[in-house]
């Protein structure tokens, strides 16, 4: 039955911890005893003691460790020699109690169809990395969201700034495990802080230094009155909504 | 609806001060008082009898032609615009047509969920609607927060500006949306336009940058029971391997 | 008059203070991307501002425009709007309680996303559902697929000036609005997967519901067809306009129709299938100019071909329990639960303390109606995630908006925005 693998699992959580096999002195396990993946294979021949790691999660998903001064070579030879021309997704995992933050990469090859997974550890106090931006423009957006939501600065990103929350926020970097779900003020002093925002706080550094070269002020995302003029021709949607 | 005996308390009147001159919030039950309007003539300010027969016709002119500002951000917007398509048709209402632009608009309906990035956008909208105006908050999470007691949301549109009617559900149906706009008409049949002085703007308070106190705002978003502190709720087996947060209250 | 050339970036990462906030952002000559912009003294750029609030932006999204004249040389799109912190809930909430979350995030195909999550949920613990229960997904999988492509479709049509094409789409909706309703109690926030199953098997008649629908549905999409893909106006609106290359869109990680529009053949349910999506006969429509019009043509399609998969899905339904059978993860029947002790005690483990996965982690994507959604869960061995991150399709196809409308015409935007079919829902998360 398929579902034996699954049972296994759960009865070993109703057992409880047990021991582990990993050796003691931390000494990183032996390669091969995994199923083979071709790219794993390539990365040790091609980076040897570039890949710190290899894992097999959730059936067929391989991971693979990296340290992080060597992601933009790593990342490079997997685009290019590899293949893995898309980038399907670039995340964090805090695990917090001051452990290392992860920096997960998602890659897939569209003409080879095969994934891989490929992270990188960050300690707290040295939440930096290359970005890959200039490899792939997916990676652009996604960093941003990591900087926003973790912390972690992308060496290289033009235009690292946040992204889900607005510019000024001064809580902090929600996706920690550190982060209380309900932010770090009450509520009023939230409300006050997103009602008291200046026009300013609501665009980039660089739009404002393109209208400081234009010689114009930014225009005031919320006053519909210095818009009507320019934004008139979609104002109203002949009255059927 | 009948917690009063005078005309019904208008968050829109001017607030009464207390002796230090701050405004004293009218918004919460057990704390209204009711207007005492005397019998006078026509212009006196008073109501009378003609007035009150030009209170009805302004009132039924209102509300037969209330054009929406569909101030919609998630799947509310889905279930308004559905509201508004052919079975639910909004159109019997006179109401078919939304304007976008809150230069025209009688009614916000605010759909969606409302992060506090977007909040100043909604107060600004609310402030550029001419009066008279009514809002309706459509949905829990315009009304509470709903299921979203995060960081970065607003718990209840009622913090930033002065909500007319609640239409709860996630999301309610069309018929509760057309219910909550139907109490909204008679909210408008029982208003006295002309007997009225001025509106007024509610008081923008700098502590907190809306018309509610800085205590009332934090009282009427607190959490719900557990709903926030669900690593001890469920948290009859732990693995102690990550440790989250427990919630922090205001 | 001389034109001069400016050439100008933010380049350096932003100083930003312990908190997070920002500090300092100088401006810095840089090399390999810069935008030139050409600075004729005889004319001048205007910045505006669209949204957040707006009809046409689908959702609230605010693009801040350069514009010289009508043309647009810079758009940047300011994002987090409605951002409700979904990955961060769902540390705080069980395995199961994620689902109804999962709703509110793309709620214009709520059950592809609860679909999507189960199965990344069930693959990190290595369950394998019931035959049933499969077909039963991939049913409502196309379903949804064809109720956001019906969405977008009214949307675009009503941003272009087609009127009518929402009308006749809504009502199309509401008859899909019937069947979540019959299966699920609710008509959008439909949250109808569980791990290891469903919340509910089919009711009865609602496989007749559903082949009523398909009956009515053909003709009004061949209806909507003859309004939209032959007419002077549209085809105007949407041809040549808007377009991205092959590689560039898999550089920028578009996926969907929009990737295919631009002659890239890959949807996940042909190169990594799931649930014997291998087996049952159905084409992917690929364009070939990636403009719109092409976007439009390949959406168009795709809702035909999820009709014949349904078809096919209809005729392989097996009979069988809907449910894995092991009591640790799925609820036991009420039956059962209230008349003998063992499932009463399973019953009050499973809703108290949540299911519990083992150590773990998954990342599984499955096509969706916007594009190619993942879901990554990792669980440390409780009953709640370490880490709950979607990958919104929408989050990175709009990313690539500017590098699409960049030196095209403002009303050019608008169309744009409508064709890359964006909820801000999966966007801001």
């Amino acid at each position: 039955m398929s579902n034996d693998g699954f049972k296994k699992g759960l009865d070993a959580l109703d057992q409880g911890p047990a021991p582990s096999d990993a050796p003691a002195d931390g000494a990183p396990p032996q390669a091969g005893g995994l199923p083979p993946h071709p790219t794993v294979d390539a990365l040790r021949e091609q980076f040897g003691p570039g890949v710190l790691r290899h894992e097999l999660v959730a059936g067929d998903e391989h991971i693979v460790y990296v340290p992080a001064e060597r992601i933009l070579e790593i990342m490079g030879w997997l685009r290019d020699q590899q293949g893995y021309d898309f980038l399907q997704d670039l995340t964090a995992i805090d695990y917090g109690g001051g452990r290392m933050i992860q920096v997960v990469y998602q890659l897939w090859s569209i003409q080879r169809k095969t994934n891989v997974r490929v992270k990188c550890e960050l300690p707290l106090d040295g939440l930096e990395i290359d970005s890959v931006y200039f490899l792939w423009r997916a990676a652009d957006w996604m960093e941003r969201e990591v900087y926003d939501m973790f912390g972690v600065v992308f060496r290289g990103h033009p235009d690292l700034r946040r992204i889900l929350m607005p510019y000024n926020y001064a809580e902090g970097h929600p996706l920690r495990k550190d982060f209380p779900l309900r932010g770090r003020f009450s509520r009023a002093e939230q409300t006050r802080r997103a009602l008291s925002m200046k026009t300013e706080d609501h665009y980039s550094p660089g739009e404002l230094e393109t209208a400081h070269m234009l010689g114009q002020s930014v225009p005031d995302p919320f006053n519909q009155a210095e818009t009507a003029d320019q934004g008139g021709q979609f104002g109203g949607m002949g009255g059927a909504g | 609806m009948g917690l009063n005996d005078g005309p019904i308390q208008d968050q829109h009147r001017p607030q009464p001060v207390d002796a230090h001159g701050l405004s004293v919030h009218q918004g919460l039950p057990g704390q209204i008082q009711p207007a005492t309007l005397e019998e006078g003539n026509l212009f006196s300010g008073q109501p009378g009898f003609l007035t009150t027969r030009l209170d009805a016709v302004v009132n039924w002119a209102r509300r037969n032609s209330v054009w929406p500002m569909p101030f919609g951000t998630a799947c509310c917007a889905i279930e308004m615009m559905a509201s508004a398509a052919t079975r639910y048709d909004l159109a019997r209402f006179g109401m078919e047509r939304m304007s976008f632009s809150p230069r025209q608009a009688d009614l916000l309906i605010c759909a969606g969920r409302v992060s506090y990035k977007m909040a100043p956008v909604l107060k600004k909208i609310w402030e550029q609607m001419p009066s008279p105006k009514w809002s309706i908050s459509m949905g829990a999470c315009a009304s509470s927060g709903g299921v979203f007691d995060v960081y970065s949301m607003v718990q209840g549109i009622d913090t930033i500006i002065p909500v007319d009617v609640y239409v709860p559900g996630c999301p309610p149906r069309p018929e509760g949306l057309i219910y909550g706009i139907l109490l909204i008409h008679e909210k408008i049949k029982q208003s006295a336009p002309t007997s009225e002085d001025e509106w007024n703007a509610v008081d923008m308070l700098p502590e907190t940058g809306s018309y509610l106190p800085r205590d009332v705002v934090d009282r009427i978003t607190l959490p719900f029971g557990n709903s926030t502190n669900q690593n001890r709720s469920s948290g009859l087996v732990s693995t102690g391997a990550v440790v989250r947060v427990s919630d922090r209250s205001p | 008059m001389a034109l001069r050339r400016v050439v100008y970036n933010v380049t350096r990462n932003p100083e930003l203070s312990a908190g997070g906030s920002l500090v300092h952002a100088p401006i810095v000559p840089v090399q390999g991307e810069a935008r030139e912009v050409h600075e004729d003294f005889s004319g001048e750029h205007m910045l505006i501002n669209i949204g957040p609030q707006h009809p046409a932006t689908h959702g609230v999204l605010r693009l801040v425009l350069e514009l010289d004249g009508e043309t647009v040389i810079r758009c940047i799109p300011h994002i987090g709007y409605l951002h409700s912190s979904f990955e961060k809930l769902g540390e705080y909430r069980d395995w199961n309680q994620i689902v109804p979350l999962t709703d509110r995030m793309d709620y214009l195909a709520p059950l592809i996303y609860n679909c999507a999550y189960a199965m990344a949920v069930e693959k990190m613990m290595g369950i394998t559902v019931t035959e049933r229960c499969k077909v039963v997904r991939v049913i409502l999988m196309e379903l949804d697929r064809i109720f956001s492509h019906l969405l977008w479709l009214g949307t675009t049509g009503i941003d272009l000036g087609a009127f009518t094409v929402f009308l006749y789409t809504f009502q199309q909706r509401e008859k899909i609005y019937d069947l979540h309703e019959d299966l699920t109690g609710a008509r959008i926030t439909t949250s109808s997967t569980r791990i290891g199953g469903m919340m509910a098997d089919l009711p009865a008649g609602w496989i007749e519901k559903l082949e009523q629908f398909m009956t009515g549905f053909l003709p009004v999409l061949d209806e909507v067809d003859t309004l939209l893909t032959n007419n002077a106006i549209w085809i105007g609106r949407t041809q040549n306009v808007g377009g991205i290359s092959g590689e560039d869109a898999v550089n920028f990680g578009l996926s969907g129709p929009n990737l295919r529009a631009s002659g890239v053949p890959y949807d996940v349910r042909k190169d990594r299938p799931y649930y014997d999506y291998e087996t049952y006969d159905f084409d992917v429509p690929v364009g070939e100019h990636g403009d719109i019009y092409d976007r439009y043509l390949c959406r168009m399609e795709e809702m035909r071909q999820s009709i014949r998969i349904l078809r096919q899905a209809i005729d392989r339904l097996p009979g069988g329990p809907i449910n894995i059978d092991d009591p640790r993860v799925i609820l036991p029947p009420k039956t059962a639960a209230m008349n003998d002790m063992e499932s009463m005690i399973h019953h009050f483990k499973v809703v108290m303390e949540g299911v519990r996965a083992p150590v773990g982690e998954s990342w599984f994507s499955v096509e969706s109606s916007k594009g190619e959604l993942g879901m990554y869960v990792v669980s440390d061995g409780g009953s709640k995630p370490v880490r709950w991150r979607v990958r919104g399709p929408s989050f990175i196809n709009i990313a690539a908006l500017p590098h699409m409308i960049e030196g095209t015409l403002l009303s050019d935007v608008i169309a744009v925005n409508a064709s890359l079919d964006i909820v801000l829902g999966e966007i801001d998360r």
